[in-house]
């Protein structure tokens, strides 16, 4: 453990705020699939479009929850 | 009454005949979908009927969902990793939220992409459709009547196995797709059971051939 101004930087502090990163990154990367399979449904239109649209965005909704609790943890 | 103005329905070919008396390849999840219900695409015209609606063999599936399964069960592991060890409790909880999540992630695109990318065959058409990635994505557009030859290849154990191969349609025009292991602008890669594909597609080329004599 090492103190740099004042402040103690340890393996767990750095590792978790890669974390916090990553997460905050794979909520991007959901949000621009969320997209993505709205296009997708528009380009084809598929009897289970509406219901793969609601999953995508329950995915979405779920990660959400999960960025900010791990966000504040 | 003679039916001057009559509503010029197309017929059916024999194959599609054949195919929907047997009841399979109805199930919109398929890889080989004959006439789909409730289906239609970006472009399509109101007299126009899909005859096909493919996409890759489910088989090709199985190196995303066996790296899948095998990455479920690695945070149960990685305990005894010295590095990860060295983390408190609570790094280590938000290290498997983010592993898991990232996990789904991965197999919802996955699944996304082998869903939507897929190839549809109209009485008046050949549309591919191919998503590469979560950014790009390409779509070509033929008439049955600019077709000038269509083949297709099984390579090694699977496909031949499960029946699967690439289906390659000649055209007139010398555009070639974005993706630049396709040999053709209208190449469907690893499409379950090419030779009906390639069956239907002929068949759909002498009707159009016929009609416009």
């Amino acid at each position: 453990m090492e103190t740099i101004l004042n402040t103690q930087i340890s393996i767990s502090l750095i590792v978790g705020i890669m974390a916090k990163i990553l997460m905050v990154m794979i909520l991007v990367m959901s949000l621009v699939m969320l997209r993505q399979t709205t296009l997708m449904d528009k380009v084809i239109k598929l009897p289970v479009g509406g219901s793969i649209k609601t999953f995508i965005w329950s995915f979405f909704g779920l990660l959400l929850l999960l960025t900010v609790i791990v966000v504040l943890a | 009454m003679p039916e001057i103005f009559g509503t010029n329905k197309p017929e059916k070919i024999d194959e599609i005949r054949q195919l929907e008396k047997s009841g399979k390849y109805k199930s919109i999840f398929g890889s080989f979908v004959v006439e789909p219900n409730r289906t239609r695409f970006e472009s399509q015209d109101d007299d126009e009927i899909i005859v096909i609606l493919g996409r890759r063999h489910f088989v090709t599936n199985l190196k995303w969902i066996a790296t899948a399964c095998l990455a479920f069960f690695v945070p149960m592991f990685w305990g005894e990793f010295p590095m990860i060890k060295m983390l408190d409790a609570n790094t280590s909880f938000i290290l498997s939220v983010v592993w898991y999540s990232a996990l789904l992630f991965y197999v919802i695109q996955n699944f996304l992409l082998w869903f939507y990318n897929v190839y549809i065959v109209t009485n008046e058409r050949l549309v591919d459709v191919d998503f590469f990635g979560l950014l790009y994505k390409n779509i070509n557009v033929t008439q049955i009547g600019r077709v000038e030859d269509v083949n297709y290849s099984q390579r090694g154990i699977f496909s031949s196995f499960f029946n699967y191969g690439d289906v390659v349609v000649q055209t007139a025009s010398e555009q070639r797709s974005d993706d630049k292991s396709e040999k053709s602008a209208f190449a469907f890669q690893s499409v379950a059971d090419p030779d009906l594909v390639v069956k239907i597609i002929s068949e759909l080329m002498e009707e159009n051939q016929l009609s416009r004599r």
